[in-house]
C-alpha cells in the first residue's frame, strides 16, 4: 500500500505479529520477519496453535520458514485485542488429546456415513472421478 | 613434456638413475612457472587488464559515494587490529575502478596499499578483487551499472518512514552468515514509487527476465557484506544513521549510554557479518551522521547527551526528500504524504512529553523494544517491492489489468461528477500511471557455456524446449462408448462456446479501440468487427449455411450450458435483426427442452431482456409465427389440440411465461398501432390469438409460473378475442389485473 494502491504487499506487515493458516490446516502465530516475492515467510517466535472446540493449546516452535504456496491466509494480530478471546487456553498435552479424540470421532462418523450410503446403493463421488462441469 | 638439450642427455640405460635424471630435468623445466604461479599470474593478469579496459567505458560517477565510503573506511581502522585483517580482506573485494579513482586514493591514506599476496595458491572467498574478477559473473557486471545509476539518481535519500522509530533499538547487527546470495537485493536509492529510469528498467527486465550469462561461473561472494570499501549508496548511507545495524540483545541494554560507550563495548564478533552496516565508534559516529550534506565531519567535541537529541539532530539535518510522486494516483499520494507526516510527528514526540496514547504509538513502542526488528533491511524490502512493481509494468494496462483500470476510472468519474456538483476545491486529476514499458523486442540469446564442446542448449522460461513428443491420436468413433461420445460432444460444445466468447469480448471492446484509433484505421476496425460478428453467428448456428437450418442441434447444445445462455444474451444486441430473429425462433421452438435443461441453472431469464428489445423491431409476421412456435399451436384453427405439453411447459416456466406475455404484448402493439396492416397478417394474427386464448383458458391456474414482468396492454389484447366472462377468467389466471398481484 505504501507504494501502489491496489497491490497487496507484505512489506508493511514485517515485524508484526501474524496468524498464518497453512494449507495443511495448521495455525501458526509468530512475528513476520522476512518475506520474498513468493510470499515465503520467515516467522519468529512461532507458536503452533491447535484449536479444538473452545479450547486451544500453544506449542512453541521457534523459527519457521514457510514456503509461500502453502499459505492459505495470514493476518495481523492486534496485540491489544489478542487477550480478550472467549477461547480457553489449555496445556499442550490436553489439547493434543482433545485433537486426537476429535479426529477419531470424525473418522467414525465418516465411516458410518459411507456405510449408510453403501447400504442404500449410493456412493459418495470422489472429486477426482468427476468429469462434469 | 621433457625437454632434452640433446639426445645425448637422455638417460637410456640406467634405471635407477633415470628418475634422478628426470628429476634433474624437472628442475630445468620449472613446473611452477612464472606464468601460472609467479609474477606473471599476479602482476600480469591479462584478464584483469582486459576487464579494466572494458570497464573504463562503464565508469560511473562514483565520487559522491566513494568519498563518504572512504570516510567510513577511516572509522573502520579504529576498530582494532582484530578487525583490520578482515576489513582489509573485505575491502579487497572492492571493484577495481574504485581503487584507481584518484578521489578514493586521496582519501584512503591509512589504508595499506592493497596488493594481492604473491604466490598465494589457495584462493579463498575473501581474496582480492583480482580473483573476484575472474569469477564474477556477467550478471553482476550487468547489474552494477544499473544499480549505481539508481543509487546516484537521488543524491539525498529520504529517511525511511517506518524505520525512523526503530533507530534507537537497532545498533549492531546480529551475526549473519555471509553465504553467497545470488540475486540478493541490490542497493536501491530511488524509492520504489518513482518510475524507473528508462535505462534501468530494460536492463532489469533483461536481467531478470532474460538472463544472459555468457559464462557459467561459481557464485559470487556476497555483495552486501559490502564493507566501506564498496560504494556506499546514499540509501545505505542514510540507513546507517537511521538504522545503524541491529542490536544484539546484550547490546541492547546499553542503548542509553551508547554514544559515550567505549570502543571495547562493541563486540567485534558481531561485526563480522555486516561490516558495512556496522556502526562506527564514537568519534567517527559524528562524521557519519552529518555525512549527508556536509563534506567535512563536524568536530568530535560535539557530543549530544543521548541518542534522543542525536536523532533530532539527524532529523534536522536530513531533509525530507519528496520523491517524485506525480505519477501516482492522488489518493495514493495523499496517503503517502500522510504517512510521512505521521512519522515525522511521531519522532517529534519521540523524546518529548507527547503521549499520544494511540494504538499506533504503542505499536511503535513495541517495535522499539523489539530487538529482532528490522532483520529485513530496507533495501531488501525495496527489492521485494521492486519485483512487485516490475510485475505491474505492462505495455497494455487495459489488457493486463482490466478490472483495476476500470475500477479506478469509475472512481475518477465519480469524483469528477462530485466535483462538478459540489464545486469544491479542485482535486488532483492525475490519472494513475503504472510504469509503462515500451515493448522491448530483444532477441533472446540462450545461455552458452564456456568451455563446452558444441552448443548445449538450456531450456528456460524464455527459451522453452519441447521435452515430450506427444502425438495426438484422434479416436475413431466405433471404439468409444456412448458415454464418451456424449462427453466429447459436450466438450466440443464447450470449446465452441469459449471461442465465441473470445470473439464476443473482442467485439465488445471495439468501441474503446475505435476511440483510441486513428482515422485511417477505423474502416479496418469496422470490417474486423463485422467479420467477427458473422463468425459468432456461424458458431452459434452451425457452419452449414443452407437455406434452412438443417438442425438446431448445435444451438440447443450451446443453450444447454449456462455460459452459453449468458453468451447468447450478450451476443444478441450485435446481431442483425434477421439473425437475431432466427435465434429467437430457434429458442422458441426448442423451449421446453431448454426449460428442462435449465432447471438447475435458472439462467434463461437473462435472455428475456435482449429478446424483448429484439421484439420491438420485429414485423408482425414474425411475431405471429413466433407466437405459434412458442405455443406450439397447430397450423389450422379447426383441429382441436388434444393437450399441449409444449405450452404447459412454457407456461410453467418463468422465462417461458414472460416471453409469451411479451410476445403477446408486442403483437397487440402492432395491431393497435398500425391500422393499415395487411389483412392477411391481420387474419393470421387473429387466428393465432384465438387459439392462444383457447389454450390459455384450458391451463389450470396453479401450474402457472410467475412472470418477470407483465405488460400492461394484455387486457385490451384479450378483450378483443374473448367475451367478458372469459376475460375475467384470463385476468385472474394470468394475474393481469394489478390488484390481484
Amino acid at each position: 500500500m505504501n507504494y501502489m494502491p491496489g497491490t497487496a504487499s507484505l512489506i508493511e506487515d514485517i515485524d508484526k505479529k501474524h496468524l498464518v493458516l497453512l494449507r495443511d490446516g495448521r495455525t501458526l502465530i509468530g512475528f513476520l520477519r522476512s518475506i520474498d516475492q513468493f510470499a515465503n515467510l520467515v516467522l519468529h517466535q512461532t507458536v503452533e496453535r491447535i484449536h479444538v472446540g473452545k479450547k486451544y493449546g500453544d506449542i512453541p516452535r521457534g523459527i519457521f520458514v514457510v514456503r509461500g504456496e502453502n499459505v492459505v491466509l495470514l493476518g495481523e494480530i492486534d496485540l491489544e485485542k489478542e487477550s480478550d478471546t472467549p477461547l480457553q487456553q489449555v496445556s499442550i498435552e490436553e489439547i493434543l488429546e482433545e485433537q486426537r479424540v476429535e479426529q477419531q470421532t470424525k473418522l467414525e462418523n465418516e465411516k458410518l456415513k459411507v456405510q449408510a450410503l453403501k447400504d442404500r446403493g449410493l456412493s459418495v463421488p470422489r472429486a477426482d472421478t468427476l468429469d462434469e462441469y | 613434456m621433457f625437454r632434452y638439450e640433446s639426445l645425448e642427455d637422455c638417460p637410456l640405460d640406467e634405471d635407477e638413475d633415470a628418475f634422478q635424471g628426470l628429476g634433474e630435468e624437472d628442475e630445468e623445466i620449472d613446473q611452477f612457472n612464472e606464468d601460472t604461479f609467479g609474477s606473471g599470474a599476479v602482476d600480469d593478469d591479462w584478464q584483469e587488464a582486459h576487464e579494466r579496459l572494458a570497464e573504463l567505458e562503464e565508469k560511473l560517477p562514483a565520487a559522491v559515494n566513494e568519498q563518504t565510503g572512504n570516510g567510513e573506511r577511516d572509522e573502520m581502522d579504529l576498530l582494532g587490529d582484530h578487525e583490520e585483517n578482515l576489513a582489509e580482506r573485505l575491502s579487497k573485494m572492492v571493484i577495481e575502478n574504485e581503487l584507481e579513482d584518484p578521489a578514493i586514493m586521496r582519501a584512503v591514506q591509512t589504508r595499506p596499499v592493497l596488493q594481492p599476496q604473491p604466490g598465494s595458491l589457495n584462493s579463498s572467498i575473501w581474496d582480492g578483487s583480482e580473483v573476484l574478477r575472474r569469477i564474477r559473473g556477467p550478471l553482476l557486471a550487468q547489474e552494477m551499472p544499473t544499480v549505481s545509476v539508481l543509487e546516484y539518481a537521488l543524491p539525498q535519500k529520504p529517511p525511511q518512514g517506518p524505520e525512523d522509530d526503530r533507530d534507537l533499538s537497532e545498533r549492531a547487527l546480529p551475526r549473519r552468515s555471509t553465504s553467497p546470495i545470488i540475486g540478493s537485493p541490490p542497493v536501491r536509492a530511488v524509492p520504489i514509487g518513482t518510475p524507473p529510469k528508462q535505462m534501468a528498467v530494460p536492463s532489469f527486465n533483461q536481467q531478470i527476465l532474460c538472463p544472459k550469462p555468457v559464462h557459467v561461473r561459481p557464485p559470487m561472494p556476497p555483495r552486501y557484506p559490502a564493507p566501506y570499501g564498496e560504494r556506499m549508496s546514499p540509501n545505505q548511507l542514510c540507513n546507517v544513521p537511521l538504522q545503524p545495524g541491529r542490536m544484539s540483545p546484550s547490546q541492547f541494554a546499553r542503548v542509553p549510554g551508547f554514544v559515550g560507550s567505549p570502543l571495547a563495548a562493541m563486540n567485534p564478533k558481531l561485526l563480522q557479518g555486516r561490516v558495512g552496516q556496522m556502526l562506527p565508534p564514537a568519534p567517527g559516529f559524528r562524521a557519519f551522521f552529518s555525512a549527508p550534506p556536509p563534506a567535512t565531519p563536524p568536530p568530535p567535541q560535539q557530543h549530544p547527551p543521548g541518542p534522543g537529541p542525536l536523532v533530532q539532530n539527524l532529523r534536522s539535518q536530513a531533509p525530507m526528500f519528496r520523491a517524485d510522486t506525480t505519477h501516482l494516483h492522488p489518493q495514493h499520494r495523499r496517503l503517502l504524504h500522510q504517512r510521512q507526516q505521521q512519522n515525522r510527528n511521531q519522532h517529534r514526540n519521540l523524546n518529548g512529553a507527547g503521549d499520544r496514547g494511540s494504538h499506533r504509538s504503542s505499536h511503535q513502542d513495541h517495535l522499539r523494544k523489539d530487538p529482532y526488528a528490522n532483520l529485513m533491511l530496507q533495501r531488501e524490502k525495496d527489492w521485494v517491492a521492486k519485483i512487485q512493481m516490475m510485475q505491474l509494468q505492462s505495455t497494455d494496462p487495459y489488457l493486463d489489468d482490466f478490472y483495476y483500470q476500470n475500477y479506478f476510472e469509475k472512481l475518477e468519474k465519480l469524483s469528477a461528477a462530485e466535483e462538478l456538483q459540489g464545486d469544491g476545491p479542485k482535486k488532483e486529476r492525475t490519472k494513475l500511471i503504472t510504469p509503462q514499458v515500451a515493448k522491448l523486442e530483444h532477441a533472446y540469446k540462450p545461455v552458452q557455456f564456456e568451455g563446452s564442446l558444441g552448443k548445449l542448449t538450456v531450456s528456460s522460461v524464455n527459451n522453452p524446449r519441447k521435452m515430450i513428443d506427444a502425438v495426438v491420436t484422434s479416436r475413431s468413433e466405433d471404439d468409444e462408448t456412448k458415454e464418451k461420445q456424449v462427453r466429447d460432444k459436450r466438450r466440443k460444445t464447450l470449446v465452441i462456446i469459449e471461442k465465441t466468447y473470445s470473439l464476443l469480448l473482442d467485439v465488445e471492446d471495439y468501441e474503446r479501440r475505435y476511440l483510441l484509433s486513428l482515422e485511417e484505421e477505423r474502416p479496418a476496425l469496422m470490417d474486423e468487427r463485422k467479420h467477427k460478428i458473422c463468425s459468432m453467428y456461424d458458431n452459434l448456428r452451425g457452419k452449414l449455411p443452407g437455406q434452412e437450418r438443417p438442425s438446431d442441434d448445435l444451438f440447443v447444445q450451446i443453450m444447454c450450458i449456462r455460459k452459453g445462455k449468458r453468451m447468447v444474451a450478450r451476443i444478441l444486441p450485435f446481431l442483425s435483426t434477421e439473425q437475431a430473429a432466427d435465434i429467437l425462433m430457434t429458442t422458441a421452438r426448442n423451449l421446453p427442452f431448454l426449460i428442462k435443461k435449465d432447471a438447475q441453472d435458472e439462467v434463461l431469464p437473462c435472455l428475456l431482456s435482449p429478446f424483448s428489445l429484439l421484439l420491438y423491431h420485429l414485423p408482425s409476421v414474425t411475431v405471429t409465427s413466433l407466437l405459434q412456435q412458442l405455443m406450439n399451436l397447430p397450423q389450422s384453427a379447426a383441429a382441436p389440440a388434444p393437450s399441449n405439453p409444449h405450452l404447459t411447459a412454457v407456461l410453467q416456466n418463468k422465462f417461458g411465461l414472460s416471453l409469451l406475455l411479451v410476445v403477446l404484448s408486442r403483437g397487440e402493439d402492432l395491431q393497435s398501432s398500425d391500422p393499415a396492416t395487411e389483412s392477411t397478417e391481420n387474419n393470421q394474427w387473429m387466428q393465432v390469438m384465438f387459439m392462444a386464448t383457447r389454450e390459455l383458458l384450458r391451463i389450470p391456474q396453479a401450474a402457472l409460473a410467475k412472470p418477470i414482468s407483465i405488460p400492461t396492454n394484455l387486457v385490451s389484447l384479450f378483450s378483443r378475442y374473448v367475451d367478458r366472462q372469459k376475460l375475467n377468467l384470463l385476468e385472474t389466471k394470468l394475474q393481469l389485473v394489478q390488484g390481484i398481484r
